[in-house]
C-alpha cells in the first residue's frame, strides 16, 4: 500500500479517521507522559525527603486554599540566575509527598520552594497576617483570619490516612498523635510550620 | 546495563514517528496512485473536482525538520536512554554555567572577601552592591532603612547591638544566625512582681534608687544575663537593659510583657544563602559611619 492509498481510505472512512487522529494526536503523550509514570527516578522520594508532619500537611492544604499557588511558584529551575537566587534547583524526588505537586509557572510573588529558614516564625506570622507590617511596598494580600481559625484536627487525620493509601508512610501513632500536636494550633502556624519545611534536604 | 522497556519504548515510537512521517511524505509526493488532475466529475453542470499536488517548498520545509529532527536525536538525549553524542544534562548545564560564573568572578569575589572594611566602605560602587544585597536578604525583616521594625527586628543603624557590634560578631550573626531565649518569669514573680521589675527595669537608664520594690528580684533573677547594672551581655544576647533603646517596645505593657512571657528573637542563618564576599560587604555596609 502506499501513502496516496492510505490518505484515501482514511478519508473515507469515519471511524478509521477517528481512530487514526486520536492515534497520532496521542504518540506526544505516549513518549513523554507514559513512561514517567512509570520512572522510578521521577516518582520515587529523593534522599531525606520525608513526609509532611501533620501540622505542616494542614499548612499546605491552607496554601492551597488561599490559592498561594497563583502568585508563588515552587520550582527553582536548574539555571544560573535561578540556583543564586534561591539555592539549589528543584528535583523531581522532593515532590514525591506532594499530591497534588505546586510546581506552578506564575511568580508574582518569588518562589517559595527554598523559603524554608530564611525568615524566622515571627516573621512569617506578622507578613501572612499583614504583609505591609514589614515589606511596606508589598502587594500581596493579608490573610488575618489564619490567626483567628483553628486547624481542622480530625479533617488532617482523615487526609493522612487517605495519602497512607496512596503510599505515604504515616504510622498509625503518627496519625493518632496528629490530634494532640494540632490541638491549640491555628491556621496561620500550619501555613507558617509548611513554609518553613520548604527547603533543599542536606 | 539491564533491559529498560521505557527506554525502548521511547527510542520506538520517536523513530518510527519519524521514519513513518518520512516514508508517508516522501510516497505523497512520489509514490504511484496519485490523484488525477480532474477527477473527471461534474456537479450542477460546471463544478468539478481537481486535484492540485502540494507545492514543492512544503516538501523541502518537511524535509528539512526531518533531518534537523534526526540530527538533533544523534546529538541530544531524546531516544530512551541514549545520551547523545554531546552528553548533554540539564544538571551539567548549569553546573556548566555555574563552574563559568565562578571562573570569571571568583577570584575577585575572594579579593573582596578579605579586603578591609575601611577599603571597601570607601569604594561607593560596593557600597551600592552591599545596599542591594541588603536589600533582597535583609530588609523583609530590618527594614528598608535598617532602622528595625514592628518591634521584633533591632534597628542595625544604632550603636546598639545585642549579639555585639564588632566586625566579627556581625558576621558570626549573619553567618551562622541568633536565637536569643528569655523565659518568661511570669509563673515565679507574679503579677505584682513583674510590675515591680518592669517598673524598676524602666528607670534603669534614668539611675534607679536602691530601695525601688523592683530592685531584690531584679537583682536575684535578671542579673545573671542583664548585669546588675542592667548593661546586658552580647555574648548571650542579652540586651543593654541601661538605655532608652527597647527592641519589644519600652512603655510599661511591653516591658511586663516581656518579663512575664518572655521573647525568643530568631535570626536565621544566612551563610548558605550568602557567599564570603557578600557577608564581607554586609558587615562594611552596616559598620561604615
Amino acid at each position: 500500500m502506499n501513502a496516496v492509498e492510505l490518505h484515501r481510505k482514511l478519508e473515507n472512512n469515519a471511524g478509521l479517521l477517528i481512530f487514526g487522529i486520536l492515534f497520532v494526536s496521542a504518540i506526544g503523550g505516549l513518549v513523554q507522559v507514559l513512561p514517567s509514570v512509570f520512572q522510578d527516578a521521577l516518582v520515587a522520594p529523593s534522599e531525606n525527603v520525608e513526609p509532611y508532619s501533620a501540622l505542616q500537611l494542614a499548612g499546605r492544604d491552607i496554601y492551597i486554599r488561599e490559592s498561594c499557588g497563583n502568585c508563588h511558584s515552587q520550582q527553582v529551575r536548574p539555571l544560573l540566575a535561578e540556583v543564586q537566587r534561591y539555592g539549589p534547583y528543584s528535583r523531581a524526588g522532593e515532590s514525591a509527598y506532594d499530591r497534588p505537586f505546586l510546581w506552578g509557572s506564575k511568580r508574582t510573588g518569588p518562589d517559595l520552594h527554598r523559603v524554608g529558614g530564611k525568615f524566622s516564625d515571627a516573621w512569617q506570622r506578622l507578613h501572612l497576617i499583614d504583609p505591609r507590617t514589614v515589606v511596606p511596598d508589598s502587594i500581596m494580600p493579608g490573610y488575618p483570619w489564619l490567626a483567628e481559625t483553628p486547624v481542622d484536627a480530625p479533617d488532617v487525620q482523615r487526609k493522612m490516612r487517605v495519602l497512607r493509601r496512596l503510599g505515604h508512610p504515616y504510622t498509625d501513632e503518627q496519625i493518632a498523635a496528629a490530634a494532640a500536636t494540632l490541638a491549640e494550633q491555628m491556621e496561620v502556624d500550619a501555613v507558617v510550620a509548611y513554609l518553613q519545611a520548604l527547603r533543599a534536604k542536606p | 546495563m539491564p533491559f529498560d522497556f521505557w527506554a525502548g519504548w521511547v527510542a520506538v515510537l520517536t523513530l518510527s514517528s519519524v521514519l513513518g512521517l518520512g516514508w508517508f511524505v516522501f510516497s505523497i509526493y512520489f509514490g504511484s496512485g496519485q490523484e488525477a488532475e480532474d477527477s473527471g466529475t461534474v456537479w450542477d453542470g460546471n463544478l468539478r473536482e481537481g486535484a492540485h499536488p502540494a507545492p514543492m517548498w512544503w516538501f523541502w520545509l518537511i524535509l528539512a525538520t526531518l533531518v534537523f529532527s534526526v540530527i538533533y536525536l544523534m546529538l541530544y538525549p531524546g531516544l530512551g536512554s541514549f545520551a547523545g553524542a554531546m552528553r548533554w544534562t540539564q544538571a551539567g548545564d548549569v553546573q556548566g554555567s555555574v563552574a563559568a560564573w565562578e571562573s570569571r568572578f571568583s577570584a575577585k569575589r575572594a579579593e573582596i572577601a578579605a579586603a578591609p572594611l575601611d577599603a571597601l566602605q570607601a569604594d561607593a560602587k560596593l557600597m551600592a552592591a552591599a545596599e542591594r544585597i541588603y536589600a533582597r536578604n535583609c530588609a523583609a525583616c530590618h527594614g528598608t532603612e535598617a532602622t528595625g521594625q514592628a518591634n521584633l527586628f533591632p534597628n542595625l543603624k544604632d550603636d546598639e547591638w545585642q549579639w555585639g557590634g564588632h566586625p566579627a560578631d556581625i558576621e558570626t550573626t549573619i553567618r551562622a544566625g541568633r536565637n536569643a531565649v528569655m523565659v518568661g518569669w511570669g509563673g515565679i514573680l507574679g503579677d505584682a512582681g513583674v510590675r515591680d521589675v518592669a517598673d524598676y527595669v524602666r528607670q534603669l537608664p534614668h539611675g534607679a534608687t536602691s530601695d525601688h520594690p523592683g530592685m531584690a528580684q531584679y537583682n536575684q533573677f535578671c542579673v545573671a544575663c542583664h548585669g546588675i547594672d542592667g548593661s546586658g551581655q552580647t555574648l548571650l544576647g542579652a540586651p543593654s537593659l541601661a538605655d532608652d533603646v527597647h527592641l519589644y517596645g519600652g512603655d510599661a505593657a511591653a516591658v511586663e510583657h516581656s518579663i512575664s512571657a518572655g521573647r525568643a528573637g530568631v535570626m536565621p542563618p544566612f551563610g548558605n544563602r550568602l557567599d564570603d564576599m557578600q557577608i564581607r560587604l554586609l558587615v562594611a555596609w552596616l559598620t561604615r559611619s
